[in-house]
């Protein structure tokens, strides 16, 4: 354990280092968010309106906890896994005493303490200039049943980026190119980052609602808003649950196989 | 005229070798050209679902929203086109190699900026120019109109060329970013959509400093007629300012060039 | 023309921000910056005429390699005065770029995923070469260096050493008339190092190409240059020959000794400084007058075997040089 301690510190220290570097990439989490809330912000700029299911406090809200939600789920630091198998530095690890993934799961937690607390400060900020109306949920059932929704959120995304990482074992330009793809592109318009996934017809939601990417933002947004039963709730934490199985089991079969792959090359 | 051939020719060698090299990452190249054409269909639907419930986005009907996000991607999958080489130049400042490219008798700027053409992008244009004349037509333009378009789209190029020149001038004075091409990229992302969407300063920001109204916004308004004679005037101003100021902030840069050492 | 290259006076500063530590340090630098004036090149002066090989030798560091790059137009000079083939460097004149070429060890310009060919007929476009010209040129260069099969390779697969050649080749197909090579023999490993030098050797006298060249490989610099240039921290230490720098900075000799008998060290430190004793063999170190006395005092004193008088290896001349423990009379 303590040497997973060490790690978190070491990568917590090196973002900090390449300062600018940080503080250039908080820049652009915050362009990105800009269009999101000025975008929402136009929808209902008549503070009556009544659209998908949100008003404007409730879909402001929204907008803000996306921001938040990002910086603690999708943040995982520059994950380089498909980097490092191609290049063959993998084998650095291989000789140490210490488990590949959860090494990159502490790297990844170090980077989400480092961007909350940037992007909690920026809220701030934000909120200063933007003066958006807010809702807080009170419920502290409904508070419990967010935080298990965002806890298996940062497991399952995390599992997903390292098993799209291990593309490369097979593929070795595949790996970038699907993390792309998949975690950039996909997560971005399916996971409720841009618009909550409530604005599309209903068909189209339940295929969503089957993915794994709604979970990670859109789902723990609606407990926070209290927009779900309690029923639909448990229901969807379940889903949720069942695919971060799904995909730490992949991740671990793929990791299995593949050493034996990478390996067998002889690097 | 002579030299416009030769570095056409140059031009088009790069180009060449550029897309042979892309036949070497085949899978690569392909899921990621996916990626990209989904970027571009997912926000596509989302606008139209969103606009099928509400008739207005800030005063835009589904159509003029739609020609705003069309003309967006025209710019940007042409500068793309052309200067995919410049997303390559940090990696050219951190090993060096940018010497040799200072070394040869041809234009350092040129070679670093359009070295690397990207063909995939090229070949998403004509799709990409036929959906916005579809679209486009519908908003009923006057030939007067269309050209006027055309004008300011070139003038939005300019624009975003000269954007590129002062990321490349950035990434030799500074190694501290790497990725301030990114940066750029969020900025004129906030063009998907019309800037009317933004409130003051926001709005003044993105259209005489960091001028992505001027360089996305203002060529499809002409089209929906919204556009006085002064600011078409002012906008092409604007891009000729661009270009001049980028090109100095190059030739600054370039003397404050310190060369990785050995 | 009458001089390759005229330096005169030549700075070059850089500057640098100093970091600090912390928080508060970090937008100390951001507010006010601390600059500090790194000095590479301080008032450098020499002159090289068309056709001379010349090795310019120095610790890391010293600014051999800032010097190459104010030469081939990359850096610009704080001041000072550079011409190089008539030109101003820092201009850089599609003519004057044309005629010259800079080879870094470990920087490469030919196309990774492509064989070497193609970025090849890339620079016959960029450079202008005439078709015939380059047809020339590839053919000789092909043949010196013995590539000829590699051209349509992919140039990532490859081995380190065939890269290298292939860069040369790729360097000089435009048949400049002044070479800068910096650290040519660098990460080579012997056969290919003796390679190298022999090319640069056979350029040289073939193409009547102007060369200069960085090392601290000294076996560079002893099998090619007749003329080196002394640099050390940003200024010129010694210019002219080399066999002028060794004799006239090589103090000492060295005297090996094959004891039949073993001796007493005391006695032997009597004659000159022991720098090694490993029975059998001795190793004093004497001064260069006295060589001939103190070998006959061994001879005559000690039970000897075996005896040779040899001169400081060059290399330890330079780095005695470098090191102050010589002291150099500036050279004009």
């Amino acid at each position: 354990m303590k040497k997973y301690f060490s790690i978190f510190k070491i990568s917590f220290a090196q973002e900090f280092a390449y300062r600018v570097n940080f503080i250039m990439w908080r820049v652009r989490n915050v362009l990105q968010i800009l269009l999101v809330f000025f975008l929402w912000s136009a929808v209902y700029t008549n503070p009556q309106t009544e659209l998908f299911g949100y008003n404007r406090e409730k879909i402001l809200t929204y907008v803000f906890g996306i921001f938040i939600l990002r910086a603690l789920v999708l943040s995982s630091g520059s994950v380089d896994i498909a980097g490092e198998i191609a290049r063959g530095d993998l084998t650095n690890y291989l000789l140490k005493p210490i488990n590949y993934i959860k090494y990159w799961f502490t790297r990844g937690i170090s980077s989400k303490v480092l961007n909350l607390g940037f992007a909690t400060v920026e809220i701030l900020i934000l909120y200063f200039f933007l003066k958006p109306e807010f809702f807080i949920q009170t419920n502290p059932l409904q508070l419990l049943f967010f935080l298990s929704a965002v806890i298996l959120a940062v497991v399952m995304f995390f599992s997903l980026l390292v098993l799209v990482n291990f593309i490369t074992f097979w593929l070795p330009e595949g790996g970038w190119a699907s993390q792309f793809l998949i975690i950039v592109i996909f997560t971005e318009f399916l996971s409720g980052a841009v618009f909550p996934i409530d604005i599309l017809p209903q068909t189209i939601q339940n295929i969503l609602y089957s993915l794994p990417f709604p979970y990670l933002l859109f789902f723990p947004l609606q407990i926070y808003l209290g927009k779900l039963s309690t029923q639909a709730t448990l229901q969807g934490l379940a889903i949720s649950g069942m695919w971060m199985t799904v995909l730490i089991v992949a991740m671990r079969r793929m990791w299995a196989s593949g050493i034996k792959k990478y390996s067998a090359v002889g690097r | 005229m002579k030299k416009f051939t030769y570095y056409f020719k140059v031009w088009w060698m790069m180009s060449k070798n550029s897309f042979l090299t892309m036949l070497n990452h085949r899978i690569g190249v392909f899921v990621f050209m996916t990626g990209k054409i989904l970027r571009f269909v997912f926000f596509g639907v989302f606008i139209y679902f969103l606009l099928s419930k509400i008739d207005t986005l800030a005063g835009y009907s589904f159509h003029q929203t739609l020609f705003f996000f069309l003309t967006f991607n025209l710019i940007d999958v042409i500068s793309q086109f052309l200067y995919r080489e410049a997303y390559r130049f940090r990696g050219l400042i951190v090993t060096g190699n940018f010497d040799l490219v200072l070394i040869k008798p041809i234009n350092a700027l040129f070679r670093s900026l359009m070295g690397g053409a990207d063909i995939l992008d090229f070949f998403t244009i004509p799709p990409l120019i036929g959906i916005i004349c579809y679209v486009g037509i519908q908003l009923g333009p006057t030939t007067g109109q269309v050209i006027l378009y055309i004008l300011l789209v070139l003038n939005g190029l300019v624009i975003a060329t000269a954007f590129h020149i002062a990321v490349l001038s950035m990434g030799i004075i500074t190694l501290e970013i790497d990725h301030t091409i990114m940066i750029y990229r969020d900025l004129t992302n906030l063009g998907k959509l019309p800037i009317d969407i933004y409130k003051q300063p926001i709005k003044g920001i993105l259209t005489y400093l960091i001028p992505v109204g001027t360089m996305i916004t203002l060529p499809a308004k002409v089209i929906m007629g919204l556009v006085t004679p002064i600011s078409i005037a002012a906008s092409f101003a604007l891009g000729v300012l661009m270009i001049v100021l980028s090109l100095k902030f190059w030739n600054l840069a370039l003397k404050k060039y310190t060369s990785a050492s050995s | 023309m009458d001089k390759a290259i005229i330096v005169d006076h030549l700075v070059k500063n850089f500057e640098v921000v100093e970091r600090k530590k912390g928080i508060t340090g970090v937008i100390s630098s951001f507010v006010s910056p601390k600059k500090k004036t790194v000095r590479a090149l301080r008032e450098i002066s020499f002159s090289i005429k068309p056709g001379e090989l010349v090795a310019f030798i120095g610790p890391n560091g010293a600014g051999k390699t800032t010097t190459l790059k104010v030469l081939s137009g990359l850096l610009y000079p704080t001041s000072g005065f550079t011409q190089v083939l008539g030109f101003d460097p820092w201009k850089r004149n599609p003519k004057f770029l044309k005629d010259i070429s800079l080879v870094m060890g470990q920087k490469n310009q030919l196309w990774w995923d492509l064989p070497a060919i193609e970025t090849l007929e890339l620079n016959k476009a960029i450079y202008e070469i005439p078709e015939r010209t380059y047809k020339e040129s590839l053919n000789e260069l092909v043949n010196m260096l013995d590539v000829k099969k590699l051209l349509n390779i992919q140039v990532r697969r490859l081995s380190l050493g065939q890269r290298m050649r292939l860069e040369l080749v790729a360097a000089l197909i435009h048949k400049p008339k002044m070479l800068f090579l910096d650290e040519p023999t660098i990460g080579l490993d012997v056969v290919a190092q003796a390679r190298m030098r022999d090319f640069i050797f056979e350029y040289n006298k073939q193409q009547g190409a102007t060369i200069l060249l960085t090392s601290h490989n000294m076996d560079d610099v002893i099998n090619l240059a007749k003329r080196v240039i002394v640099i050390d921290k940003g200024k010129i230490l010694f210019d002219g020959d080399l066999r002028e720098l060794v004799s006239r900075y090589a103090k000492e000799k060295i005297i090996k000794v094959y004891l039949s008998k073993e001796s007493d060290i005391k006695q032997l430190e009597k004659i000159g400084k022991v720098k090694k004793i490993d029975f059998p063999q001795a190793v004093l170190v004497v001064p260069r007058a006295t060589a001939a006395a103190a070998a006959a005092e061994l001879l005559h004193h000690f039970p000897v075997a075996d005896l040779t008088i040899e001169e400081e290896p060059v290399d330890e001349i330079i780095r005695k040089v470098f090191s102050g423990e010589v002291k150099v009379a500036k050279m004009k």
